[in-house]
């Protein structure tokens, strides 16, 4: 791992600190493809235990258009992959072929209509309209509940890495809270209402 | 003391089924008072010390709710002439562990009012049902519900509206939310009331446990620094100090059995090995809930009780209540953060009986909360309740700001009781001890679905008179799918022709049987029921013990 990766993800984890957990404050393009970059690296070379490196790549890729990366992180960022690996391998391990099948067959639906198998290779508005048109299937919505499942699951689970699906949304894994908790009680107290 | 420890072969006072919200108070008034008890728990002893925040591992594993993946598939249908199919998830959700559903409930503990007990005879016959009074009043009840207030630890604050107490609380209320200021508002912009919650949650210290911590995961969760008043907290280390009760976990029980003069004789379970044990016993008390005590009844028949233990009346099973629920969403311009602290805050009761001029009847209340319980990845599931969007990142941004600038305005209503609801056998599905699966048969009255209209209505007066936007409601327009109010299923009264327990909770037809759950209610109240099971656990548990000491068990 290069010198300059892990002095990015130092910037990342000191960025959202700052940012009191929230990563809805990241908007910034350039922030969130440094935390894009910074994930990467940290994946890398990490090895799946349940799936292939190629059957890895293409549920990621799916994964990531359901929780995209844009102006914050998503799946990808989060190693929503490695979540589905370890279930895949455990407690969902009844779904993986029909996640298997699944995926060769919208991949041949890719091959037959944008002439490339890969959907990591497809583009975003290409794969969101394969993805748009198996809306319905039983694939596209287990593909969907491990998605979230891995995006917000404790991170022991092996997704949601440094929390970030719950930092998108402002949870905290905080174990202890002293009102006021919000904006309204804080100004109830406040007028003594 | 350490907890007794008796044979199977020796005749004890008393074996419990069950050590949930009334077998955990069952079990430590009677060893408390000198009686000599088993208590058989189907699921582990959880210690604070196990309690997680665990999401993946409580609601999508059944950690604690087992359902089909813990090999215990369950059925539905909602009339009697389909086939009932086995569903994803468990129909009738209890919590398998010491504590039973006390251990992951909410603690929202309303009393039942004086109307509840005798309401048949205010507003008349509703055909069609088996709407009844029950044999007591709220008045016999009172010092029991008082008697929850201080054994299991409340907080709240008396409203003059409230139905009267002998005791104040023993604790005053949790501090208000957003959530519930944005209700408390909104109900005084309309002329209604909203006052505390009244909670079996400490807020602050008291009998040698902590106060609330606010940490937001009460609802299907343990509560890990033992605030939340569940029996497994408040009664079960009682009961097992007194040196009388021994606790046997991980025991399902296969059914109870009778002798020739019709008394039950012994309770027949499995142990965690899979080894079968009979445990001899003077009186039996069915604590299992008001799902699983009406399946080991007719688990239990014989030629003696050919439909089922206890079962002349033809009335185990039926009457399944699960209470109405509504919810009503808004979005805010600021932070609620309603996934912190306890569900609600705020509960509106204006209208705990609806007028009858509107032409249907039902009632009950309207509190807040956040739209999953607090929980991230629930909320997600569902997609935007707003937008609809489901994934895509319309989608992610959306769920970046609803969860923490939404709440809900949620009703709790009535449920009729009707021969046709009801927990029978599956004919064809069995659990991972061979036993049939639960079947359940539920299909709404028409009041209770008026009666859930009804809240929508009010909740979506309520969002918009607080500036909400965005405010969509929803509720199981075409019948409930299945609940954790498990109520009716034995139900009491003095007619041995029509109810399957005594008033004193005792079985009509067996001498030496008391069923004491959530089955004993002959109506479900306005949708908070445990305090009622908890008050009616004592009151059952005073009577035992006077009968034996009587020598009348």
């Amino acid at each position: 791992m290069s010198e300059s990766t892990i002095s990015r993800r130092a910037f990342l984890r000191a960025i959202s600190d700052s940012a009191q957990h929230s990563l809805v404050v990241l908007t910034l393009p350039s922030i969130a493809l440094a935390a894009q970059q910074a994930q990467a690296a940290q994946n890398n070379g990490r090895a799946f235990g349940t799936l292939s490196q190629d059957e890895a790549a293409e549920l990621e890729a799916i994964a990531a258009r359901i929780l995209p990366s844009d102006e914050t992180p998503g799946a990808r960022e989060a190693g929503v992959i490695y979540f589905m690996d370890n279930v895949l391998g455990e407690e969902r391990g009844e779904a993986l072929p029909a996640v298997r099948k699944g995926l060769s067959d919208l991949q041949a639906v890719a091959n037959a209509r944008f002439g490339n198998s890969i959907l990591g290779n497809l583009s975003d508005a290409n794969l969101d309209t394969l993805l748009g048109e198996i809306e319905e299937s039983s694939f596209f919505a287990t593909v969907r509940y491990l998605t979230i499942a891995g995006m917000f699951a404790a991170p022991v689970h092996g997704g949601n890495q440094d929390e970030i699906g719950w930092r998108l949304i402002g949870f905290e894994d905080t174990h202890a809270w002293a009102p006021p908790y919000g904006h309204y009680d804080a100004e109830y107290m406040e007028r003594g209402e | 003391m350490a907890q007794a420890e008796y044979s199977p072969s020796e005749e004890v006072d008393f074996v419990i089924v069950g050590s949930g919200a009334a077998g955990g108070i069952v079990a430590r008034e009677l060893s408390m008072a000198g009686l000599s008890v088993v208590v058989l728990e189907q699921g582990p002893h959880l210690q604070l010390s196990d309690y997680t925040h665990d999401e993946w591992d409580v609601n999508q594993n059944e950690e604690l709710v087992w359902g089909p993946r813990k090999g215990h598939p369950q059925t539905f249908r909602k009339y009697e002439h389909e086939t009932a199919q086995v569903q994803d998830r468990a129909v009738l959700t209890y919590a398998h562990n010491v504590g039973g559903s006390s251990h992951h409930f909410s603690g929202n503990f309303w009393r039942f009012r004086p109307i509840d007990f005798m309401e048949r005879s205010v507003i008349g016959e509703i055909p069609g049902t088996n709407f009844v009074d029950w044999p007591i009043t709220y008045d016999e009840l009172e010092p029991y519900y008082t008697k929850v207030d201080w054994e299991i630890g409340m907080s709240g604050l008396q409203g003059p509206w409230d139905p009267p107490r002998s005791r104040d609380y023993p604790l005053p209320p949790m501090p208000v939310k957003a959530s519930g200021v944005l209700l408390e508002r909104a109900a005084k912009q309309l002329g209604w009331t909203a006052y505390p919650e009244p909670h079996a949650i400490l807020s602050q210290a008291f009998n040698g446990r902590a106060g609330c911590i606010h940490c937001g995961f009460c609802l299907g969760y343990g509560c890990e620094v033992g605030a939340k008043s569940s029996s497994a907290t408040a009664m079960m280390p009682q009961a097992l100090e007194s040196g009388n009760c021994e606790l046997r976990t991980m025991c399902t029980v296969a059914r109870v059995e009778t002798t020739a003069n019709g008394r039950v004789s012994e309770v027949v379970y499995w142990d965690e090995a899979g080894v079968l044990h009979s445990q001899k016993a003077k009186a039996t008390v069915l604590c299992a809930n008001g799902a699983e005590t009406p399946r080991l009844l007719f688990l239990s028949e014989s030629s003696r009780f050919p439909d089922g233990l206890a079962n002349g009346s033809g009335m185990v099973g039926k009457n399944l209540m699960f209470n109405g629920s509504t919810s009503t969403a808004g979005m805010f311009e600021h932070p609620v953060n309603a996934h912190k602290s306890v569900p609600t805050t705020r509960v509106i009761h204006d209208f705990y009986s609806i007028d009858q001029s509107h032409g249907f009847y039902g009632g009950g209340g309207i509190d807040e909360r956040h739209l999953s319980n607090g929980l991230p990845m629930s909320f997600a599931m569902r997609g935007s309740r707003f937008s609809g969007a489901s994934w895509g990142s319309e989608f992610k941004n959306q769920l970046a700001r609803e969860f923490t600038h939404s709440c809900a305005f949620n009703g709790h209503s009535t449920s009729l009781p009707l021969s046709s609801n009801n927990v029978t056998l599956d004919p064809v599905v069995r659990d991972m001890w061979g036993r049939p699966a639960l079947r359940t048969t539920y299909m709404n009255h028409p009041d209770d679905l008026a009666t859930m209209q009804f809240f929508v209505d009010r909740a979506e007066e309520l969002m918009e008179a607080v500036g909400a936007t965005n405010i969509t409601s929803s509720f199981a327009s075409d019948g409930q799918t299945g609940g954790a109010h498990l109520l009716g299923t034995c139900r009491m009264g003095d007619d041995p022709e029509s109810s399957v327990v005594d008033r004193y909770n005792r079985a009509h037809e067996v001498p030496n049987l008391f069923m004491v759950d959530g089955s004993s209610l002959v109506t479900g109240g306005r949708g908070q029921p445990t305090m009622t099971i908890m008050a009616l656990a004592f009151r059952a548990a005073d009577h035992m013990i006077q009968a034996a000491r009587r020598g009348e068990i």
